[in-house]
């Protein structure tokens, strides 16, 4: 995915422990439009299984999981 | 409501009642002792979070369908059918309930709200109610139970990374975080995060232990729910694991319920006996210093330090002991909160309630009773060995502006360990 894909929301979950970066991709996922677009960066690596796992069983998608510069990178897709 | 809805949520009620459970329905005397035990209630002064009041809506509902004077004049014996306005009702004074059961410990009859309010979880998860936030946690789990090979090389690749600092840690650049290890004696389950595994990993390196890492997380958010069938299935991950490694023991990492997730719930719901015993990290570390297998500086915490009994690993885990000797292992200056270990007050922050936005006011008010208690020990460092406690202490820390420092036991061990390795034990 092309870091040109438009962002609707910007989360900062830096510091946060998981399932906290989950549980915050989560509670802001209705706050952007079906076909919106979450850029959320995180520091614990439990994310990388976490986010994924979250969008897979809840029917989103993850355009995005990378490590970037010792931190976690994620393109997450509203779906429904 | 349809009459058809409200007889199946009934029904739930009926399938869930046991012996046990119809006794504490019965023999609730009223007396409200429970009030005075229930730091929500203390906290908020907030009616419905009154121990007795939470179950007296399971109370009224069971009289409604089950109790003959209830079925035939419900409006003089206050019985009511399940209907939207009590199903509201329930919701919030059961997923804000914490499962401490300190209203257990104080009440003449030692009724068990919390097991009451497991009836209300199932009854609200079969009414399309049961809260959202935790079943997508629970369901994130499940899916990598289900799927392990799409999470399998992310997970491995994060745990090299984490390897390659407690060699740092230790000076020793064989250190290792095995995983699929078969044969070791210990099955290690932590948390999602690096900060459970890291400390974890130095203590077993420098214990000499045969021990392999989980692939899994031992948090299990189907448990909060009130859902047994997800809770099995996510506490299925790393137990059937344990099973096909042939490991000695499980050790859980320092997280509250899910000691008790694997310690007391798991043989009931899978119907199967364990062939290895389960152990709190805590547990073994206290052996480990105990036997003389680790070394710690008995001077390296500075300053007075006290701690936080989580519920679940205290009051109903049955761990009061190991956590204080290993402290007081560490640190000159303990000074134990007032009251401790069976009587000990929650945070405020179990039951998964951090993770569920809707009662962050009401959390954060409930925690007055672990404020004044923290603020009269005059302790600048707390050790609480459960990740939703430190969350919520971090919380209240920052709201009543404590100069306090929360950590889990663990980070304090690898400090105090002589160590040839320069790096802190936590990022």
């Amino acid at each position: 995915m092309s870091d040109e894909t438009k962002v609707d929301l910007e989360l900062d979950l830096k510091g946060l422990l998981c399932p906290l970066p989950m549980v915050k991709v989560s509670q802001n996922i209705t706050n952007v439009p079906v076909g919106g677009v979450i850029r959320a960066v995180a520091t614990d690596p439990g994310a990388m299984a976490d986010i994924p796992a979250w969008a897979k069983s809840t029917g989103n998608e993850v355009l995005k999981a990378e490590k970037e510069d010792g931190e976690f990178v994620f393109l997450v897709k509203r779906v429904k | 409501m349809e009459t058809q809805q409200l007889t199946t949520l009934a029904g739930v009620i009926d399938k869930k009642m046991n012996r046990q459970l119809k006794q504490y329905i019965d023999i609730c005397a009223r007396c409200a002792i429970c009030k005075d035990a229930c730091h929500q209630y203390v906290g908020t002064g907030d009616f419905k979070y009154l121990p007795a009041r939470r179950a007296e809506l399971i109370r009224q509902i069971y009289k409604k369908y089950f109790d003959k004077a209830g079925r035939f004049v419900p409006a003089l014996y206050e019985a009511r059918d399940p209907d939207e306005n009590l199903l509201e009702e329930l919701y919030e004074s059961t997923y804000a309930c914490t499962a401490c059961r300190r209203c257990m410990y104080f009440c003449p009859f030692s009724i068990d709200t919390a097991w009451i309010l497991s009836v209300a979880k199932a009854m609200l998860i079969a009414a399309g109610m049961g809260n959202e936030m935790l079943s997508q946690l629970a369901d994130a789990a499940i899916m990598k139970g289900d799927q392990p090979e799409l999470f399998r090389d992310v997970l491995v690749s994060g745990f090299k990374d984490i390897e390659a600092e407690v060699r740092e840690i230790t000076g020793d650049p064989s250190a290792e975080i095995p995983v699929d290890k078969e044969g070791a004696d210990i099955l290690y389950v932590g948390l999602a995060g690096a900060h459970s595994i890291r400390p974890a990993a130095v203590i077993f390196h420098e214990a000499g232990a045969s021990w392999t890492l989980s692939l899994f997380e031992s948090a299990n958010y189907g448990f909060f729910l009130g859902d047994a069938e997800k809770a099995r299935k996510i506490a299925d991950r790393y137990m059937d694991e344990a099973l096909r490694l042939g490991v000695k023991e499980v050790v859980i990492t320092e997280c509250g319920h899910a000691y008790r997730v694997a310690k007391i719930f798991h043989e009931a719901w899978s119907g199967k006996k364990h062939p290895f015993r389960v152990r709190h990290i805590l547990e073994v570390i206290d052996e480990y210093i105990t036997d003389g297998r680790i070394t710690v500086d008995p001077g390296s915490v500075k300053g007075a330090i006290t701690y936080h009994d989580p519920c679940q690993i205290g009051r109903n885990g049955g761990l009061f002991e190991e956590p204080r000797r290993i402290v007081r292992a560490l640190a000159a200056d303990f000074r134990d909160l007032t009251p401790n270990r069976e009587q000990q007050w929650c945070c405020g922050g179990g039951g998964g309630i951090v993770a569920m936005s809707e009662f962050d006011e009401d959390r954060i008010k409930s925690g007055a009773k672990k404020v004044e208690q923290i603020r009269a020990t005059g302790a600048t460092i707390i050790a609480a060995p459960c990740e939703n406690c430190r969350l919520q202490l971090e919380q209240l820390r920052d709201h009543h502006e404590l100069d306090l420092h929360i950590t889990p036991i663990m980070d304090l061990v690898v400090e105090a360990m002589p160590l040839a390795g320069t790096k802190a034990a936590q990022a």
